[in-house]
């Protein structure tokens, strides 16, 4: 209950930060991205936190997401909300077609066959140049600003729609973990056999959390396009810039609960600006570098991420207030 | 007739793919976890031979034992302070791991070297034999011949040497391994480094007629991958088999495809393989 | 007729097995195994260690599939089916060696048996009925994996009844248990009879078994070798030969 209230504050004040940062400012940007990638990665904790299968692919939805609905703007004119719509139906899709294949696989030979996924899509986007523009990748075209065309002068709006967003995953995420599907999925990760005899589907409910993660990080990649106005392939495809990100963000953060990918969002993209900030500008790689060795020692310390220290300052409160 | 001469080729470059993914099946037959930064260790070995081309002037088979100790020496600290710490956590933290070993090698080599490409440039490198209609190019049998080479010795350490034997115990049952008086921990460090070791070697190998930058290993990712999945996780034979079986596919595919579908192939390949036998031709599930 | 269940003196057969076999590489697991129950029968299944007792009961669930022979439940022919699907129907099993989700609290598990049937605030009512028929209401809300074996075994034993079931596989059940607790087990598993649930009980305590079942199947190396009443079962040669060797034979 004290998480949830706790979470509640975090939302409400950051729904007040918008308001508050410079609109055309270099914060409301990392908070728009910050925002965004916390969706993102919350995306991803239905499949990697609740199914418990460690995907390395989701970059192959997001980027679908975001050519989808750049493409059917470019070439139809089709508002990027109703592309975004298009986007997670076919992200949805993309995400069933992987999962069958990949269903019987575990721990790391998962792993392995989503990143090939992602790779696999983002060499279709760079050789089909004809629709994606190829390697040299898409740029979002400038329309007069209205809602409707999901055009605005200022960021503020893009950070309001990326928090919405959030907000809405995450409403998705917990009523997924509450509901008769979170205990289904639990029961899968615990024992399948034993999940099977007492009537748990077990294809269906890992399709069912792998299709609704894929549509909604789809949908997710046309808020990136319309904010980022320009992408390639390297970019929304990218094992390390997507895939890689959004799980280390959910797993640092907390793997499986709802804070957890808030968290981790609201550590790593202001930390990842600011090091690239100080430091890439004296050398190439050397942010990169230096967030690497973060991970590893993330990793070492709290191999299941900030939550598990949470967990235990509210074991050590509760065990005083109780004595 | 280029059918015949791509599978030749094929099978030449193929033997180096089995050294190079060797590694790799090593690492997860004896310990369990499938090391991400593996192709990593090929950028290191590569850039090991290179200096040592240009600063003194050893052509890069020759370097190849050099890259070898070099990679040796890392992979035994590596597994040591950071591997061995999350062998017994969650396969996401082991995954994350290797996974940020690699962000720091290729990053490290990104700030050490520059971005820039280099490559050698040694006496045979254009040269190639005839056998009959076909080209046997220089460069490639030299690679190949370094891989049985490398191949013979590695067999020989893991069939007839204590500590291969040891190493065999321990991948097959750790507790009764340590139960004999293997040091587990140390055969944890020796298949680790030995692994990565390999690697580098194989990057020595191909010098001649692969550019090194930073970034060269990502691009043998997937067809480690593809070679150790093919063979069987697991099983060293089972990487020979597979390398060979890369090496011929993407020989094949060069004939119709321009190179970046060739990585498609193989990657369709790789998946295709996970779905249907992802214990691989020749392996034992684990 | 295929499709319709087989009545005969109006008693309905409500499972119906034939020529069940299933080979493993060089073991014959389960050869020819042919037998039928009818409602509300309790039928035990008794054999030495490696009969095939599991491999039976894993079979007839869909965990595994037969290399030949049909299984028919209520006249359906579940060939291909998955154990979702036959658990949907209404035949569930317990596992010998108890299968429980150790992480997550007793009631947890047994309402996600109950998700088949209800929704979850249904299922929490059914879960917690379930509960109390085993005696373990009190300890609903503890980690599973932290109850003794017995309890789990009682807790595994309501989690399938939460799948409401017509045929219910108990896998040794008993196991484990003293013989007030066993007297318990095999009081409720004559309560669940009297509310139509039809039982296959797999045990090796004889005394138990011969107590509570109208009829007994005796499995020996894959093969059924009997089929009767307890009182035929304890008298046949073949039986009696199959548990204690030549040896008595010879002797006589």
């Amino acid at each position: 209950m004290k998480r949830c209230l706790a979470l509640a504050a975090v939302i409400v004040a950051t729904a007040l930060l918008p308001s508050l940062l410079d609109p055309r400012g270099y914060w409301i940007r990392v908070l728009t991205f910050t925002l965004l990638f916390a969706a993102m990665a919350q995306a991803w904790n239905i499949v990697g936190g609740l199914a418990n299968q460690t995907s390395l692919g989701h970059a192959a939805f997001f980027g679908i997401g975001a050519y989808t609905s750049t493409v059917l703007l470019l070439k139809f004119g089709v508002s990027p909300w109703l592309g975004m719509l298009a986007g997670g139906a076919l992200g949805g899709l993309a995400a069933f077609i992987i999962a069958i294949p990949t269903m019987r696989l575990q721990g790391h030979y998962f792993a392995l066959a989503t990143l090939a996924f992602g790779e696999v899509m983002r060499v279709i986007a760079n050789v089909w140049t004809s629709l994606t523009g190829g390697p040299g990748g898409l740029s979002v075209p400038f329309v007069p600003p209205s809602f409707a065309a999901y055009s605005f002068k200022l960021l503020r709006p893009h950070a309001y729609i990326a928090l919405a967003a959030l907000v809405v995953v995450t409403a998705i995420f917990e009523i997924i973990r509450r509901g008769a599907m979170g205990y289904r999925l639990r029961a899968i990760k615990q024992n399948p056999a034993a999940a099977e005899v007492i009537g748990v589907d077990t294809t269906r409910v890992k399709l069912q959390a792998a299709v609704i993660s894929g549509a909604l990080i789809a949908m997710l990649g046309t808020l990136y396009a319309q904010v980022a106005v320009f992408f390639d392939p390297d970019t929304v495809f990218g094992i390390a810039s997507i895939s890689i990100r959004i799980a280390l963000i959910a797993i640092i953060g907390g793997v499986g609960t709802a804070a957890g990918p808030i968290l981790g969002a609201f550590f790593i993209i202001p930390l990842e600006e600011v090091m690239n900030d100080l430091l890439s500008s004296r050398a190439a790689g050397l942010s990169q570098l230096v967030f690497g060795i973060i991970l590893i020692a993330v990793i070492l310390w709290r191999p299941r991420g900030f939550i598990t220290v949470f967990d235990s300052w509210r074991a050590r409160r509760s065990r005083t207030v109780a004595s | 007739m280029s059918f015949l001469q791509a599978i030749l080729d094929g099978l030449l470059i193929g033997g180096v793919y089995a050294v190079i993914s060797i590694g790799l099946t090593l690492v997860y037959g004896v310990m369990g976890i499938v090391n991400f930064a593996q192709a990593e260790f090929l950028t290191i070995g590569m850039f090991v031979a290179w200096f040592a081309w240009a600063f003194l002037g050893l052509d890069p088979v020759l370097a190849a034992p050099l890259s070898f100790a070099v990679a040796f020496a890392i992979g035994w600290v590596v597994q040591g302070q950071l591997i061995a710490r999350v062998l017994t956590a969650p396969s996401v933290a082991q995954i994350f791991l290797t996974v940020g070993i690699l962000i720091v090698i290729e990053n490290g080599s990104l700030l050490l070297f520059g971005s820039q490409f280099r490559s050698v440039t040694t006496s045979y490198q254009t040269v190639s034999l005839s056998l009959g209609p076909l080209f046997i190019s220089i460069p490639y049998l030299i690679a190949f011949a370094m891989s049985l080479v490398c191949g013979a010795a590695l067999w020989w350490f893991m069939r007839a040497s204590w500590f291969g034997r040891a190493m065999r115990a321990t991948a097959q049952n750790p507790s009764a391994a340590k139960l004999m008086g293997v040091d587990t921990e140390l055969m944890y460090k020796m298949a680790f480094a030995l692994g990565v070791g390999l690697t580098a070697f194989g990057g020595a190998v191909i010098l001649p007629y692969v550019t090194v930058f930073p970034g060269v290993g990502g691009q043998f990712v997937v067809l480690m991958f593809t070679v150790v999945v093919l063979g069987g996780l697991g099983s060293v034979a089972g990487a020979v088999v597979g390398g060979l079986a890369v090496g011929v596919i993407q020989a094949l595919s060069s004939l119709f495809f321009p190179i970046q579908l060739q990585n498609l192939v193989l990657f369709i390949v790789f998946i295709l393989v996970l779905a249907v036998r992802p214990q691989g031709l020749v392996g034992a599930s684990r | 007729m295929a499709g319709a269940a087989l009545a005969h003196g109006g008693v309905m057969t409500i499972l119906e097995v034939r020529s069940l076999s299933r080979r493993f590489g060089g073991l014959q697991a389960l050869s020819e195994v042919t037998f039928a129950v009818d409602q509300g029968e309790i039928v035990g299944v008794i054999g030495p260690n490696g009969a095939g007792k599991t491999t039976l009961f894993s079979t007839l669930v869909g965990l595994i599939r037969p290399d030949a022979g049909t299984v028919r439940l209520d006249g359906k022919d579940l060939a291909g089916l998955k154990p979702h699907t036959v658990a949907g129907l209404g035949m569930t099993k317990t596992f010998q060696n108890v299968a429980l989700f150790a992480e997550s609290s007793v009631l947890d598990n047994v309402l996600t048996a109950g998700l088949l049937r209800h929704g979850v605030d249904a299922a929490r009512s059914a879960a917690l009925g379930c509960l109390d028929r085993v005696g373990l209401r009190a300890v609903a809300h503890k980690q599973a994996g932290n109850l003794s074996f017995p309890e789990r075994a009682r807790v595994e034993l309501a989690r399938a009844l939460c799948t409401a079931p017509k045929v219910l596989l108990l896998d040794e059940v008993m196991a484990a248990l003293n013989r007030a607790e066993m007297g318990e087990i095999m009081q409720l598993i004559r309560s669940l009879r009297e509310d139509g649930v039809t039982l296959l009980v797999v045990e090796h305590h004889m005394r138990a078994i011969m107590n509570i079942c109208d009829r007994i199947l005796v499995l020996n190396f894959g093969r059924l070798l009997a089929d009767g009443t307890p009182g035929q079962v304890a008298r046949d040669p073949k039986v009696i030969e199959a548990y204690l060797g030549r040896s008595v034979e010879a002797r006589q």
